[in-house]
């Protein structure tokens, strides 16, 4: 699922890890989700809205839109 | 076994390595005993039905292990690590059943049936390094 997770990430200067940190996820997980090779949960989806303070869609293009 | 690179630096990881240790230590030291001659008085017998019972307790232990690593690891590892044993255990069923018929209509040679778990083991170390999306 594309996403801005990468920028919005750097934006911040912080790392994979510690974005993982922030989140409560592995940084493999966090570069699956920059590389798009994973579509997080609606609950991780909202976890990461609610940490860069902007709604879902626009972290996350909705496939479906 | 699992190969996870860096998470096995987690809590998590490095609690399934030491199970995973554990129990295929003592997975071995029954295989080695027993190779040594440690239970050749009971083989044959009813009462070698415990050591069967006492060596496939360690493949128990290890799938365990295996779900304890799953229940403690985020969403990504989680469905990585269900996508390789499903991956794995296909392939060796696969093997294992080709092999099985093979016995019954060609006349392959038998082979015991202890060996679908190192054969499973087998199969993730070739398949696993190739699954590395959720998806």
């Amino acid at each position: 699922m594309k996403n801005r997770l990468k920028l919005l990430r750097v934006e911040r200067g912080w790392t994979q890890e510690q974005l993982g940190q922030e989140l409560g996820v592995s940084r493999q997980a966090v570069n699956a989700l920059e590389t798009e090779k994973h579509d997080p949960s609606l609950d991780l989806a909202y976890r990461i809205a609610v940490l860069f303070a902007r709604p879902v869609e626009e972290i996350f293009d909705n496939p479906h839109a | 076994m699992l190969s996870l690179g860096p998470q096995q630096t987690t809590a998590a990881g490095r609690r399934y390595v030491v199970r995973t240790m554990a129990f295929m230590s003592g997975y071995v030291a029954i295989n080695i005993a027993a190779i040594l001659g440690a239970f050749d008085e009971i083989i044959g017998t009813p009462v070698a039905w415990a050591l069967a019972l006492a060596v496939s307790a360690p493949v128990v232990g290890q799938i365990w292990a295996t779900l304890m690593l799953m229940r403690d690891s985020d969403e990504f590892v989680r469905s990585v690590i269900a996508k390789q044993f499903i991956l794995s255990a296909g392939i060796a069923m696969a093997i294992a059943t080709a092999w099985g018929f093979g016995e019954s209509y060609a006349g392959a040679y038998h082979l015991p049936a202890w060996i679908i778990y190192p054969l499973f083991w087998a199969c993730f170390g070739v398949a696993a390094p190739f699954v590395r999306t959720s998806r």
